[in-house]
């Protein structure tokens, strides 16, 4: 009895030896959906990258490369994209991959009654067609420069021998339990609530995976995440810039940066007048300093922003512009000439004497967002606005307060795909334009540049829009910021990607 | 029913005074309570002897060690730890009073209701007070304020509201004790009102249980808060809470674990004293010993 | 000893209980603003932010969906998860079980330790164990839950690396006992924690005012050997209470273990909880509270039926 206790104690002390032999750990914060039309959080699109490998994927400058797709042609101006698909792929379940699952995906994707949550990505399809067992032709009803950026984004194939006729988001068996994709790894086991567990694909199309499995767990807090991370029970964590701390310093934990395509921003709600003129909203990009939100609390960890095409998108972006540096005196200026100038005691007041006066809203829980608030609404303080801070749970900020247009201010902000395509965002009357911003001058440029495929004439039309940006800004850009990661020393062959489009390759991750 | 039980020993009271000379020799019972008078005086006078704003941001000096100025140093938004400990005091110490307040009277209210009318309408509020007994509490708060939003008011009210059940099963009992003894019956005849018969009668039997009861609560309440900032449902930064300052303590628990450990030994022996004293209140209050 | 009577009228409270916890958590819940996470996403186009609500089954008018739940409910549907797109009754069936591990060990736990030590500490009390056990128990009880649990798993599984941090296997050996008691024995050890300071309290003082009790007393004078009183009468006495704290704790272990589940990452109820919560699944929500209502009413509802066989001094017409 006694040595049975004694031999328990110490197997639970030591642990079971060679328990995890060449599986790459990766968090997640809740049980992922494994169908990346209906995926609907970055959990479970980082798994969908990669069970379900898309036509093209993105290189590290983000331009699409063949991946189920061997080479492809633009024609008739940009409305037709004719792909050549590989014609060695199988499905995880033994099923060859053919034209036909490409056009299924794609028919799906764009019909929003499906429950495709990439509906809005592919509107611009007209048709889809498989020209032969190989080869796969679409149709645009208009040209669409960002087609091929956003068939390597989350445009993941399925099967359609498994999911013809089948209602995506009740077909459980397959979303929660056992995906059928063409990628690098397959499901073997998924434990509810605690792991999803990939082991190689032997019959990968691609370079053979080095490694033998990888296994997603659940871990909802960040901490314990990060006390994983160093205990050796996870090899990479995606992290804020507040977690830094943690992980300095480990002898076997690399710190990494990547670009990430998101820009954070202040909504200045133009329905409002006290932000409708130009000048008021230029002040505020002078009022505030961007620098001290950068250097201080993300840790130097995010880019200078020149308007809203963040420098991730490198090919887009234009170096040339000059930043607009922090200049309060520059700031009460260009009030001065909108008409707000400060009062007895300091207050900024208009003509009628009435105070420059506003809530600015932020989700609640995230340090850095709070504190990026707090230092806005301090920085503005400082040039006489009276400005009130106000922390909102997620959701009812987005529900009750953003897209009804009942608010004053709201820092939040956009991650796009790797293409510098923000109609949606910035154009008048469109969805996404939650400060109503309107610029006809704007409009003509985003939708001239939506559609221009030439990359010379389009990166000129974006520029000009990020320099039309600086003058009429449609929202306070406050900083792009990077993608942290902490990452295991024996984990190599990652590719210099943000870790979405970095899983697209995980074939070729090493764990020594 | 074991509650009763338990509670019926205090009932047979001990004349006020002895218990009152008992607890003034109890070391024990005077360490607690001049720890909590420094408690609340460090929470309610510091910040008016130290006037400095809690909530600026100072991002050039972030995670500063103690100087003359700044004795405790600054957290990681360079903000006054010291202020922010005794602001944050005074909001942690507020939830556990108010908290206890709402407990205590809903408690009551219910249990003199039930107690004193009976019938149908008793019928009705045991029921939902078994209910909300049935519900874990802390998940109902987690309800709540994901819900209507975290913040001062509506962590007191959730906390309160979610705690009176044992309370008013209790006053209901002794309600219906009395109601049975004869002196209440005679003072009911010379036409004292039912509220009279509460304060002038059953109050004070259960006073020692009710302390007893409060200083949990106080505990419980300050607990929770902590709890409910780990989730962020606890009092919103930039306001600082005991609970809020160790929970934003977690990521510098390696680099700068005196951001942890600050907040934390304040609720420590804050719950500590109180828990304590509320325990010599009753052995005081205890006949049988 | 029981009769039809009173366990009628106990089922039938039982079933009042369960209908206010469902009545009030469903009215809770859909008079607060805000709405499900999928609604929450700001890049939603309005298009698609209508076929999610119609999806969810959000249009109706609100009378028409609470009759709607509860005619489903009453057959044993709650309905499907807006987050995770099954069956409500699937989703938390997936965790129960590792809730009932994670409550059955620190229940266990509990026991083990509060009992004897709250039993030898009230048989003898003002002695050093007695004050050793006080103390230790009072400042167990001011420690902030997530707290001692940070600590445990810097100290024990980061800086001396001998328990895993968190989970409920290690990859790869999903299924082994051995594993899986190495995972649970932080959480439970936090999870117990309180519930051990607490219990110990009670047993302490029930021993102590059962020492005292008239017909133990009797029993003593009579010349009884002192192991004998203690076994038959006063820890027979003691542990009715006791009994009765361990049924108050139970919500706590089976619902309230949120802070814990989450700091070890052991996917239970209470994460799950939380989760619905945040992500405002109403089914789910729903669920969540009724079946931890129910498995508090039904434990409830054994000891008011364990109660009359054990101390007949509770009468059962009353």
């Amino acid at each position: 009895m006694k040595r049975t206790l004694m031999t328990l104690g110490l197997a639970l002390a030591a642990g079971l030896a060679g328990a995890q032999s060449n599986i790459l750990q990766l968090p997640l914060i809740n049980d992922p959906i494994l169908n990346p039309l209906i995926a609907p959080d970055l959990g479970s699109i980082l798994v969908n990258k990669v069970l379900f490998p898309g036509l093209v994927r993105p290189d590290e400058n983000l331009q699409p490369v063949p991946d189920l797709a061997k080479s492809w042609t633009v024609t008739n101006g940009g409305l037709v994209y004719t792909f050549a698909l590989r014609d060695d792929v199988r499905w995880h379940d033994g099923k060859p991959f053919t034209a036909d699952d490409v056009v299924y995906t794609f028919k799906t994707a764009a019909d929003p009654k499906s429950g495709s949550r990439l509906a809005s990505d592919f509107s611009s399809i007209k048709s889809v067609e498989a020209r032969g067992k190989y080869t796969v032709r679409f149709t645009l009803s208009r040209p669409f420069a960002p087609f091929l950026i956003l068939l390597g984004h989350n445009a993941g194939i399925l099967p359609k021998h498994l999911l013809e006729g089948k209602d995506l988001s009740s077909n459980t068996a397959f979303n929660r339990q056992l995906p059928i994709g063409t990628g690098p790894f397959k499901v073997s086991r998924v434990v509810p609530g605690a792991s999803v567990t990939l082991e190689a694909n032997k019959d990968y199309y691609g370079a053979a995976p080095k490694l033998a499995g990888i296994t997603f767990k659940v871990v909802p807090d960040l901490n314990t995440q990060v006390a994983q991370l160093r205990s050796g029970q996870l090899d990479w964590v995606t992290l804020e810039p507040s977690n830094l701390a943690s992980v300095q310093n480990v002898p076997n934990i690399a710190i990494k940066q990547a670009n990430a395509v998101q820009h954070y921003l202040v909504f200045f709600n133009l329905k409002n007048p006290l932000f409708t003129a130009p000048k008021v909203r230029e002040a505020m990009q002078y009022a505030v300093n961007r620098k001290a939100i950068i250097d201080g609390i993300l840790k130097g960890y995010a880019d200078y922003p020149t308007g809203t095409i963040p420098t991730a998108l490198r090919t887009y972006y234009d170096k040339s512009i000059k930043p607009i540096t922090y200049n309060p005196a520059q700031a009460l200026k260009l009030l001065a000439q909108a008409g707000w100038k400060p009062n007895a005691r300091g207050t900024l007041v208009n003509a009628k004497g009435e105070p420059f006066k506003f809530t600015l809203i932020v989700d609640k829980g995230n340090a850095t967002r709070e504190q990026s608030a707090l230092a806005v609404q301090q920085d503005l303080k400082k040039i006489g606005m009276d400005v009130t801070l106000q922390t909102l749970e997620f959701g009812t900020l987005v529900r009750d307060y953003l897209i009804p247009g009942k608010y004053d201010a709201n820092l939040i902000w956009w991650t796009t795909p790797p293409d510098p395509d923000q109609y949606s965002f910035y154009a008048t009357g469109q969805d996404n334009n939650e400060a109503s911003w309107s610029n006809a001058r704007a409009d003509s440029l985003l939708k001239r540049g939506r559609e221009t495929v030439d990359p010379v004439a389009r990166k000129n039309i974006y520029n000009a829009y990020q320099r039309l940006t600086m003058q009429d800004p449609p929202v306070l850009v406050l900083y792009y910021p990077k993608e942290l990661q902490a990452i295991s020393k024996d984990l190599t062959g990652v590719p210099d990607l943000g870790i979405r489009d970095a899983l697209r390759y995980t074939e070729r991750f090493q764990l020594r | 029913m074991a509650e009763l039980a338990t509670t019926r020993a205090y009932l047979a009271q001990a004349p006020a005074q002895r218990s009152w000379r008992r607890l003034r020799r109890d070391p024990v019972a005077l360490g607690s309570a001049a720890t909590l008078v420094l408690v609340v005086v460090f929470a309610f006078l510091g910040p008016v002897v130290r006037p400095v704003d809690p909530d600026v941001l100072d991002l050039a000096r972030q995670l500063a060690p103690s100087t003359l100025a700044q004795p405790l140093g600054t957290d990681e938004s360079g903000r006054d730890v010291l202020v922010r400990l005794m602001l944050g005091g005074r909001i942690s110490l507020m939830v556990g009073l108010f908290a206890v307040l709402v407990s205590v009277s809903v408690g009551t209210l219910v249990g003199a209701l039930a107690g004193f009318y009976g019938g149908w309408l008793a019928g009705l509020l045991m029921r939902v007070t078994d209910g909300i007994l049935a519900l874990p509490a802390f998940f109902l708060s987690v309800l709540t304020l994901t819900f209507f939003g975290p913040g001062l008011v509506p962590l007191v009210l959730v906390i309160g509201l979610t705690s009176w059940m044992g309370l008013a099963r209790l006053v209901r009992g002794e309600v219906l004790k009395f109601r049975e003894e004869q002196y209440v019956e005679a003072a009911r005849a010379l036409g004292s009102h039912d509220s009279r018969v509460l304060f002038r009668h059953v109050l004070p039997q259960i006073l020692p249980t009710l302390i007893v009861n409060a200083s949990v609560g106080i505990s419980t309440a300050i607990l929770a808060e902590s709890a409910l900032s780990f989730l962020g449902l606890g009092i919103q930064p930039p306001s600082a809470s005991w609970g809020n300052m160790l929970s934003g303590a977690q990521n510098y628990f390696y680099t700068a674990p005196r951001l942890a450990l600050y907040p934390g030994v304040l609720i420590l022996i804050t719950v500590l004293a109180t828990n304590l004293l509320g325990d010599a209140v009753r052995d005081a209050t205890d006949p049988t010993d | 000893m029981l009769s039809p009577g009173y366990v009628a009228r106990r089922v039938l409270h039982a079933l009042v209980v369960l209908a206010v916890v469902a009545v009030v958590t469903f009215f809770i819940v859909r008079l607060a603003p805000g709405g499900p996470a999928a609604l929450a996403d700001p890049a939603l186009r309005d298009a698609e932010r209508a076929v999610i609500e119609a999806r969810l089954g959000l249009n109706d008018p609100l009378p028409v969906q609470f009759l709607k739940f509860v005619g489903n409910a009453v057959r044993g549907d709650l309905g499907q998860s807006f987050l995770f797109g099954t069956p409500t009754t699937q989703v938390i069936a997936s965790r129960l079980g590792n809730t009932l591990i994670l409550a059955g060990a620190a229940l266990t736990l509990t026991l083990l330790v509060a009992v004897p030590l709250g039993t030898l500490s009230g048989l003898r009390p003002h002695s050093w164990l007695d004050r050793l056990v006080s103390f230790i128990s009072v400042v167990v009880l001011a420690v902030p839950v997530f707290w001692l649990g940070l600590i445990l798993i810097i100290a024990l599984a980061v800086l001396r690396p001998v328990l895993p941090a968190g989970g409920m296997y290690t990859t790869g050996m999903e299924g082994n006992l051995v594993d899986l008691l190495r995972h649970l024995l932080l959480p439970a050890v936090v999870l117990a924690s309180a519930s051990i300071a607490e219990l110990l309290r009670y047993t302490r003082s029930s021993v102590r005012s059962a020492a005292k009790l008239d017909h133990v007393r009797t029993a003593r004078a009579k010349g009884l050997p002192q192991r004998t009183v203690h076994v038959r009468h006063v820890l027979k006495n003691a542990l009715i209470p006791v009994v009765t704290v361990i049924g108050l704790q139970l919500p706590r272990l089976v619902g309230g273990a949120a802070v814990t589940e989450t700091i070890f990452a052991w996917p239970g109820m209470g994460r799950l909880s939380v989760e619905a919560a945040l992500g405002r699944d109403y089914p789910l929500i729903l669920g969540v509270t009724l079946v931890v209502a129910a498995a508090v009413v039904l434990f409830n509802l054994l000891i008011d039926l364990v109660y009359p066989l054990i101390d007949p001094r509770i009468r059962t017409d009353g």
